[in-house]
Order: structure tokens, then C-alpha cells, then sequence
């Protein structure tokens, strides 16, 4: 049995159980003070809203260079996957493997996951709640790592800042990457959860 | 594992004795729990709460000890570089200044923010709720605190940040010669630090312990 059935409203903040009260339309948790709603409201206009700016600012992202390094006056801008193949070249496999994953698949998976959660919940459709209910899970967890590569370049321009010797600088590519990893984890927080069980109420998603 | 329950009695029971999943809302009895035992929602797997002893002290030790480790972790060097006889250091403050001073203001405040300011009020309303737990004063305060903590505490970014060390160590070894600093280790003390006391200081027992349900929560 789902609490908004037994009337139960949880608080998103604090987690106490409230009573549903009929008649206001506007309930405060008993104990935090916070708004308690049934559902988070406009949750799924809300996350794809915010998916969409992300999926549109994940081009520029990836196309525009995101720091140049410029070393004895000669400019040389990079991408997001050319810093990738650039490791590689050099050999460093293991590190040139991390930040692939932390700034390409997982930017590009967490689009299309929260893409299919929105849509499966939606349709009822084509994954079980399990599925649903893991793929969340990995989203929410993996989702704060993207950052990585924003923060590599923070580190880069502070420590290689010799003058014209060899000097590094962030450019337009950078904003667009921090903002499709804020847009996205922006997403994850507004998506209710709840919402996946919503419609499974069928005998093998209790155990 | 509590057990959920189909009676159709179930909503007419006190709140008290009820807890339902905050990520699936299964509505189910709620177990008694023992010192050092949790509660999983049998239908989803989330964690319901934990019940550890003495969290209000520990994790009162936990947060000073990682406000001390703050100001060094953000402000000594956390590697230098050397190139042609020419030296450089690096800081956390001193990647957002050099991104703010390149006109890259926006990403330097979310560095900023990801790397040291979010930790730091997430440390200080940590620690606030604590002391009014501790001393009984200003409760309601401490409840507004411990909700701007909760949504504070997905952009605070320690462990990013240092893997985006060790990444720019690595990027750069091979063009300079680099000398780790003392800063790195503070830094990373900070980080297992502020995970322990994610892992101590369980919300459940806050929330009760702060709201006067239940006087003995935090002990």
C-alpha cells in the first residue's frame, strides 16, 4: 500500500509522515516547516525543461574548445575530446580512461537516462520499475562527476601561469560544459522518484 | 526488514507507528531498531534510517575537526610546479582566482561554490544544528538549518575535486617537475572527515532529536 492511498503525505525535507488535510491547499510539514505536497508538483514538465536546455547547451559544450594552452606565444585550444586523445597520445591510458567517462559518457548518459525515465514513466513503458528505480540511482550518484574536467581546468590555470613561457586560459566551451552538469543534476533533484512506482502497482515489484 | 502491510486497517493507525519510503512511498509498521541497526524498504532497497548511539557528540568532533582542517586544506599549496627555474603554486582559492582574473567569472563561482563554499556552510549549519541540539537553544533555527543543509549537500564536491588533481597531476608531470604540498593532505583529511560524518551523524536521529519528539535521539 502507497501512503497517498492510506491519505499519508511524506515530507521530501524531513521525511515525517503528515496527515493529507482536505481542505487547504497549501500543507506544511508538522515538524520542518516545509511544503508537503503528494507528489512533487510539475515534476515531469519541470525535469524535461530543464533537460532540454541541457541537451541544447551540451552542443556548444563539446564543440567549442574549453582552454587553450598557449606556450611560447603559440595558441593551442582544445576540446573536451581533444584533451582526451591528447592523453592518449601521451600514453596515459588509465587517467585518459577517467576523464572520458567523467566528461563524455557521463554527460551523455545521464541525458539519455533521464530522457527514458521521463518517457517511461510517462508511457508506462519499456522499463520495470527495478530497472527504473536503478538507473536513477546511478544517475543521481554519478552525476555530481562531471565536474571533473571544470575542476581540472581550475587547477590548470592557476598553477601553469609562467607569462609567455607557457600560460593556460578557460574559454567559452567551459561555461557551456558547467552548465549542462548543473542543468542535469538540476534535473535529477526535481524528478520525484515516487512517480516510478506510481504506475507498477503489479505483484512482482513487491518482493 | 520492517514488513508492509495490505490491512486495510493501516491507515487508521497513530503516525508514530507508521514509516513510509521517501523514494518509493511504500507505507509500512515501523520497526523497533536496535543500537547499530538500520531499516531498508523491502520494496526498493532505500535506506529508511539508522539508529547509532552517542551521534550528537561524535559528530560534534567530527565537524570541529573539519573546520579546522578548512582553512589550511583551501589556502595552503596544494602542489607546486617548477618550469625552467621558474616556480608556481597552486591553491583551491587560487583556481578560482585565476579563472575569475581570465574573465571566466561564472565558472569561477561554481568552482567556488562546488569546492569551498558549499562545504564550508554545509559545515556550519552541521554544526549549529548540533549545538542546539546540545544546549536546547533555538530548535526552530536549527530545524530551517538542517533543511538548507539537506539541499546543500548534493554540490558540495570534495571528492570531484580531488580527482581533478590528481588528473591535472598527472596532465602536467611530464612538462614539469612537481612537488605535492601540504595543502593536498589536508585536503584530502578534510574529505574522509566530512564522509565519516555523513556516515555518523544520521538524519533520522537529528530530525527527532531537533523537532523534541524524542529526548534521548541523539544520544
Amino acid at each position: 500500500m502507497r501512503a497517498i492511498e492510506a491519505g499519508i503525505l511524506i515530507c521530501t525535507e524531513c521525511h515525517e509522515l503528515n496527515r493529507q488535510e482536505t481542505d487547504s491547499e497549501e500543507q506544511t510539514c508538522t515538524r520542518c516547516g516545509a511544503m508537503v505536497h503528494p507528489r512533487r508538483p510539475n515534476s515531469i514538465l519541470r525535469t524535461w525543461a530543464l533537460l532540454l536546455t541541457a541537451a541544447i547547451l551540451y552542443i556548444p559544450a563539446n564543440v567549442l574548445p574549453i582552454m587553450t594552452v598557449s606556450s611560447l606565444g603559440q595558441g593551442d585550444p582544445s576540446t573536451i575530446m581533444s584533451g582526451v586523445i591528447q592523453l592518449v597520445q601521451h600514453g596515459m591510458f588509465p587517467i585518459a580512461a577517467v576523464v572520458f567517462v567523467a566528461s563524455i559518457l557521463v554527460p551523455t548518459f545521464k541525458l539519455v537516462g533521464i530522457a527514458l525515465l521521463l518517457f517511461s514513466v510517462q508511457r508506462h513503458q519499456p522499463l520495470s520499475a527495478r530497472q527504473r528505480i536503478i538507473m536513477y540511482r546511478f544517475i543521481e550518484f554519478i552525476g555530481r562527476w562531471s565536474m571533473l574536467d571544470i575542476f581540472v581546468i581550475a587547477i590548470l590555470v592557476a598553477v601553469v601561469n609562467f607569462g609567455r613561457l607557457a600560460s593556460i586560459e578557460a574559454n567559452l566551451g567551459a561555461v557551456a560544459f558547467a552548465s549542462v552538469v548543473i542543468l542535469t543534476m538540476l534535473a535529477a533533484v526535481t524528478f520525484d522518484p515516487r512517480l516510478i512506482w506510481d504506475n507498477t502497482e503489479s505483484d512482482d515489484d513487491h518482493e | 526488514m520492517p514488513d508492509p502491510v495490505d490491512a486495510p486497517g493501516l491507515s487508521e493507525l497513530p503516525l508514530d507507528d507508521l514509516v513510509a519510503c521517501h523514494e518509493c512511498d511504500l507505507l509500512m509498521r515501523k520497526p523497533k531498531l536496535a543500537l547499530g541497526e538500520k531499516a531498508q524498504c523491502p520494496r526498493c532497497g532505500y535506506e529508511l534510517y539508522a539508529h547509532r548511539h552517542n551521534v550528537v557528540e561524535r559528530s560534534l568532533a567530527l565537524v570541529i575537526a573539519a573546520l579546522l582542517l578548512y582553512v589550511p586544506a583551501n589556502f595552503l599549496p596544494i602542489m607546486q610546479l617548477n618550469l625552467l627555474g621558474q616556480s608556481s603554486e597552486d591553491t583551491v582559492w587560487s583556481g578560482v582566482q585565476g579563472l575569475f582574473d581570465t574573465g571566466m567569472e561564472g565558472v569561477a563561482v561554481v568552482v567556488f561554490l562546488c569546492s569551498m563554499g558549499i562545504p564550508l556552510l554545509k559545515l556550519i549549519c552541521q554544526l549549529l544544528v548540533l549545538l542546539s541540539i546540545r544546549w536546547d537553544i533555538g530548535r526552530s533555527y536549527g530545524l530551517l538549518l538542517y533543511r538548507i543543509y539537506h539541499h546543500l549537500r548534493d554540490w558540495g564536491m570534495l571528492e570531484v575535486y580531488l580527482m581533478g588533481v590528481l588528473v591535472a597531476i598527472v596532465k602536467l608531470a611530464d612538462m614539469a617537475s612537481i612537488t605535492v604540498g601540504l595543502g593536498l593532505v589536508c585536503f584530502i583529511s578534510l574529505l574522509l572527515v566530512q564522509v565519516w560524518l555523513e556516515v555518523v551523524m544520521s538524519p533520522h536521529q537529528i530530525w527527532q532529536a531537533l523537532s523534541g519528539e524524542d529526548i534521548h535521539a541523539g544520544d
